[in-house]
């Protein structure tokens, strides 16, 4: 028996199954327009989609649709989407920022547009776009198991070595604590063979060499209790009721700020001032100051978490900062060398 | 499309029509599958090969550079070769493991093949990353191994299993094992059991039986099914970089590195067409392996 099933009936079923997954779906139309942001997978995600899209269709009335991308994957997607932007506004951290600068993947962004222009710190905002949050880089430990640590060669050392998670080149916090690693040992922004040296000494101690994404995970599980990390995962993993401390090393924590970008041949440019101008104002920020977001703020009239290693932004200026625009051309190398060294 | 042509054409020519149709409808039902894959899978595939012929990262101008770079460098061989090693300790193990497992099916009541099936594929009821980090819970410092063989006295330090290979090949053959099982259990099921009474009673052994008879005749499926190990755990990119860590450097976390976070696509597909071609190169092997096993079986 054939199936009697009408052929206009299963292609009109098909194509009603179909439609959804080839057709964008258009947003609603708002008086503010519309846009499609990036944002980091994960907690960023989260509270971005809670705090950032309510409050800017309320105050802005733009309507936001985030993509969740990490920062290289974001240049990857630019990249390969050839001249039609996948997404009107983009999330980064200092290194795949200036590989976009390089590469031409940003609108000229004019400062003065931003209400909240006044309350940043001057050296946020350039013709290229604005700092939302700050990130603040040192060393996590914890308490229970090892003493504090004073400095990024204390790492090396026993009883920190051999309880030490190691991760590579591959994001920007790894990347500037193995120069900040290296400084130590006579390297620099641009010489870290001195810590690859070290670290080769000590290898077969060390607890853990893991990707970045794994390195909280294995915190948790305790195979590690020594880390470099960022102030934002150590209050993540605090809330979670992981003994967890962030210290700061001797020679100074490190300080980059993550930056909001308009995308090259964005036709939603207007409403991508509006959101970016919305994730800067003080009340915005203020909510992603809080648990779970834990992110640093940058408005000058948000008060900072008294979990930070600083009481104001203006005391980050002491911070150890670095120019990826040395870092970058060096940095494929170094993965490179990282992987050889480490390798088994 | 000439099936879809013909399809189309067939109630005009109403007499040789349904002869045409016949030859051609398969092709014609293949069609749009064959069509999504051209588009799909081969053009990416050829831009690939395209894009490792470039010879800077911006992708400016032609030549051999990423060739270069890639196959005069001893490091990267060490990465092939350890790559296509973890692929076949995988099969090894699934192997032995699995095998034994299979006999045990063909030799069961219908019943209890079903509960067996169920058995074997129930891994696959949960995603590949839950069962990577469950392997983190078990394997870790302080996971369930390290604490039964710290409570049973049996070592005075927690043993390092995590970011090793040995670790890695245990969860790898946890998590590729129902692919080995598919395959291997629906030819066991097909083994004639008169084959078995008649070399049993031609005096053969039981071992001799397992391997003058059923290794044979099951030859195909575990061909088949250490194909699909060896090259879904060559490409496991999420246990190889979550439960191997740092140290172990394997093809796949290598072309990840350079396309996302060096952004050097060349070279990322460069590496990703060397990925493809020595998997491609054993799994040529095992098949082979398979075919001649099997005909001995047949000849």
């Amino acid at each position: 028996m054939s199936l009697a099933f009408p052929r206009r009936a299963l292609l009109a079923g098909a194509a009603a199954l179909a439609a959804p997954l080839v057709m964008p779906r258009p947003l609603r139309a708002q008086k503010g327009g519309s846009l499609v942001a990036t944002t980091y997978p994960g907690i960023w995600d989260d509270s971005f989609r809670e705090i950032v899209a309510p409050a800017a269709l309320k105050t802005k009335g733009v309507e936001v649709e985030f993509q969740a991308l990490f920062a290289v994957d974001q240049i990857a997607k630019f990249a390969a989407s050839r001249g039609a932007p996948p997404f009107d506004a983009f999330v980064l951290d200092p290194g795949p920022r200036i590989t976009a600068i390089e590469r031409g993947m940003f609108e000229p962004f004019d400062g003065k547009k931003l209400t909240t222009l006044p309350k940043l710190p001057p050296q946020l905002v350039d013709q290229w776009g604005a700092g939302c949050a700050a990130q603040v880089v040192g060393i996590a430990y914890n308490p229970k198991k090892v003493p504090k640590p004073g400095g990024w060669d204390d790492l090396l050392k026993e009883p920190w070595v051999s309880r030490l998670g190691l991760t590579g080149f591959g994001t920007t916090f790894g990347t500037v604590s193995l120069i900040e690693l290296a400084k130590v040992f006579g390297g620099s922004e641009t010489n870290v063979e001195p810590a690859l040296a070290e670290l080769k000494k000590v290898l077969p101690k060390i607890a853990a060499v893991g990707t970045p994404a794994a390195m909280p995970g294995l915190f948790q599980q305790g195979q590690c209790d020594v880390m470099y990390t960022n102030t934002q995962t150590v209050m993540a993993l605090k809330d979670r009721g992981v003994d967890i401390e962030f210290a700061t090393p001797r020679t100074g924590a490190v300080a980059f700020f993550t930056t909001l970008h308009i995308a090259k041949g964005s036709e939603n440019v207007e409403a991508a001032y509006k959101y970016i101008d919305t994730v800067l104002s003080a009340p915005v920020q203020e909510a992603l100051t809080r648990p779970p977001a834990n992110l640093v703020p940058v408005n000058k009239d948000v008060p900072l978490s008294p979990n930070l290693p600083m009481k104001s932004l203006d005391e980050m200026s002491g911070f150890v900062t670095h120019d990826w625009a040395k870092i970058n051309p060096l940095r494929g190398g170094w993965i490179e060398r990282f992987n050889r060294e480490m390798a088994k | 499309m000439s099936g879809a042509a013909a399809l189309a054409a067939a109630p005009a020519g109403r007499a040789a029509a349904p002869a045409r149709a016949r030859r051609l409808t398969p092709w014609g039902l293949a069609a749009p599958l064959g069509l999504a894959y051209a588009a799909f899978f081969v053009a990416p595939l050829l831009m690939l090969v395209a894009v490792s012929f470039y010879a800077d990262e911006r992708m400016t101008r032609w030549g051999l550079d990423q060739w270069r770079r890639f196959l005069l460098d001893g490091f990267h061989w060490k990465v092939v070769a350890d790559t296509l090693l973890l692929g076949l300790k995988s099969v090894v193990a699934t192997t032995l493991l699995g095998f034994p497992f299979a006999l045990l099916y063909r030799g069961a009541s219908p019943r209890w093949q079903r509960v067996l099936l169920f058995v074997a594929v129930m891994p696959l009821l949960t995603s590949v990353v839950v069962r990577t980090f469950a392997w983190i819970v078990i394997l870790g410092r302080e996971g369930v191994v390290n604490q039964l063989v710290l409570g049973l006295g049996l070592a005075a330090e927690p043993l390092r299993l995590l970011q090793t290979e040995l670790g890695l090949v245990i969860s790898l053959t946890q998590i590729e094992m129902p692919l080995l099982l598919l395959p291997l259990l629906s030819v066991m099921a097909r083994i004639d059991p008169r084959l078995l009474d008649a070399s049993a009673s031609l005096g053969a052994s039981p071992w001799r039986t397992l391997f003058r008879v059923i290794l044979p005749l099951a030859a195909p499926g575990l061909a088949a099914g250490c194909l699909l190990v060896f090259a879904s755990s060559t490409t496991a990119f999420i246990s190889q970089s979550v439960i191997g860590g740092g140290r172990l450097v394997y093809l796949p976390a290598m072309i990840w590195q350079q396309a996302m976070v060096v952004a050097n696509w060349p070279f990322a597909a460069t590496a990703a067409i060397a990925l493809l071609v020595s998997v491609s190169a054993v799994i040529a092997v095992i098949a082979y392996a398979g075919r001649v096993a099997a005909g001995h079986a047949h000849g």
